[in-house]
């Protein structure tokens, strides 16, 4: 009955994560629209919920992957994978408070690596699989990123400099709407994985579905609700940091930057290199900015963000870490999260109810 | 800990490919909003053979464009 409980309390966790995720990355999708005014912001932000939702069902490989050759997959139990989570979740709503694009992909391996660290020790985790799967990748993504944002804007502008700026602006913004919802789709086909993997993992460990069963329903069909809910909900303030704070961005920039972000990732994702949406997409922002006028982009703002990605790992591993101590010292099989999650929601409502007492709406775009 | 190692062959093949999609569809854009806005100021000046050259420029341009979207759709469908 322990048993069950734990892992209830994980499949919550990870739903809630999942919700982070979408609410966290929005902007990856939306920001640009918006800041260039193809779309207003709620017609976006729900364009970018159903795409989630959608992509959640087109490729069901299961992303089990997301820790594989990051940390030892024998030595993961219930109580690891709900600190990780508790991790990851903790750092996506810290960069959110702060408006910070970051990788939720990276603080999920994050949050996991400092939990099996902690419970396991330094044996559990393999240094080659972070250097291979979070480093060069954060490294790779937003300079490639960056380079192909730049050249695609020098050509776009090259080939329509001298036409009448109506008609471009105009096709420009029609453009956006359909490389905004590429990067909706592929997002969801990417980030719902990793939650319905996690799910999984959790259901094998505890014996409710065989290894080599298909992934159930109820778990597709719930990762793709709570990515698709924390996408209509919103990260508005990072939309603001990504659409308007990095650059001031014109449609023909915030086309050139959303098309190359979805050009860059499907094409790693074609060649088997993964890399995180919002890096690509940072990148990409910055690079279109600085081909037009490398004053143009604020490096004071693009600084801070290099900085969240430095941080992202070690950080949410540190809170993955001491959420496992306090796990395992209240009990990893039951007492442990439980109490650990009373927690979390006591002080997710504590924050809540403040910010409704202030009269500040939990959605508001503004 | 195991050796760090990252293949070199694949972090080049992301490069490139990128490097080339990239460019390729904001340029495949461009000339769809080039050939379309031609097509209209050739056709207002009575120019209907110019026109009709750039209206189909603009749906050639607009067919490549649309391919790399189906093959970006099919390789989120594939993976």
């Amino acid at each position: 009955m322990d048993h069950d409980f734990v892992l209830w309390i994980v499949v919550g966790t990870a739903l809630a994560f999942d919700f982070t995720n979408g609410f966290h990355d929005t902007a990856n999708a939306v920001a640009t629209s918006i800041s260039t005014r193809a779309l207003s912001p709620r017609l976006a932000v729900g364009i970018a919920a159903i795409l989630n939702f959608a992509g959640a069902f087109i490729s069901l490989a299961v992303a089990a992957t997301i820790a594989t050759g990051i940390v030892d997959a024998d030595l993961i139990t219930p109580a690891i994978v709900f600190a990780g989570l508790v991790g990851a979740i903790a750092w996506n709503l810290a960069t959110w408070y702060f408006g910070l694009p970051s990788s939720s992909s990276h603080a999920l391996i994050g949050g996991v690596v400092g939990s099996a660290f902690v419970a396991e020790g330094p044996e559990a985790v393999y240094g080659s699989g972070i250097i291979d799967k979070v480093v060069v990748p954060a490294l790779v993504a937003p300079v490639l990123a960056f380079v192909v944002g730049g050249l695609a804007i020098l050509v776009a502008y090259r080939i329509l400099g001298r036409q009448r700026p109506g008609p471009v602006v105009r096709g420009f913004r029609l453009g956006q709407v359909l490389s905004g919802s590429l990067l909706a789709l592929s997002h969801g086909t990417n980030d719902a994985q990793k939650t319905m993997g996690i799910i999984f993992l959790a259901l094998v460990a505890n014996g409710n579905v065989a290894a080599d069963a298909d992934v159930p329903t109820w778990v597709v069909v719930s990762a793709a609700t709570a990515i698709a809910l924390g996408t209509y909900v919103g990260g508005w303030r990072i939309i603001r940091t990504m659409g308007n704070r990095i650059i001031k961005m014109d449609p023909a920039q915030g086309f050139a930057a959303q098309g190359v972000g979805a050009t860059v990732i499907m094409a790693a994702s074609q060649v088997g290199f993964p890399l995180s949406t919002t890096h690509v997409i940072s990148g990409a922002i910055m690079g279109t900015g600085a081909a037009k006028r490398v004053s143009a982009v604020r490096w004071g703002v693009a600084g801070n963000i290099v900085a969240a990605w430095v941080l992202t790992l070690p950080a949410a591993a540190a809170v993955g870490g001491l959420t496992y101590a306090v796990v395992a010292l209240l009990g990893s099989e039951g007492l442990g999260p439980i109490a650990v999650s009373a927690a979390l929601l006591a002080a997710l409502a504590v924050a809540l109810g403040r910010r409704l007492v202030a009269g500040r709406t939990l959605t508001a775009e503004g | 800990m195991t050796v760090f190692a990252v293949d070199g062959h694949l972090l080049w093949q992301v490069i490139w490919v990128s490097l080339l999609a990239g460019v390729a569809i904001s340029a495949l854009f461009s000339f769809v909003i080039l050939g379309a806005v031609r097509a209209g100021d050739a056709r207002r000046a009575g120019h209907g053979a110019a026109a009709a050259g750039y209206a189909a420029f603009a749906v050639v341009a607009f067919a490549l464009f649309a391919a790399g979207v189906v093959l970006g759709v099919q390789t989120m469908v594939d993976k």
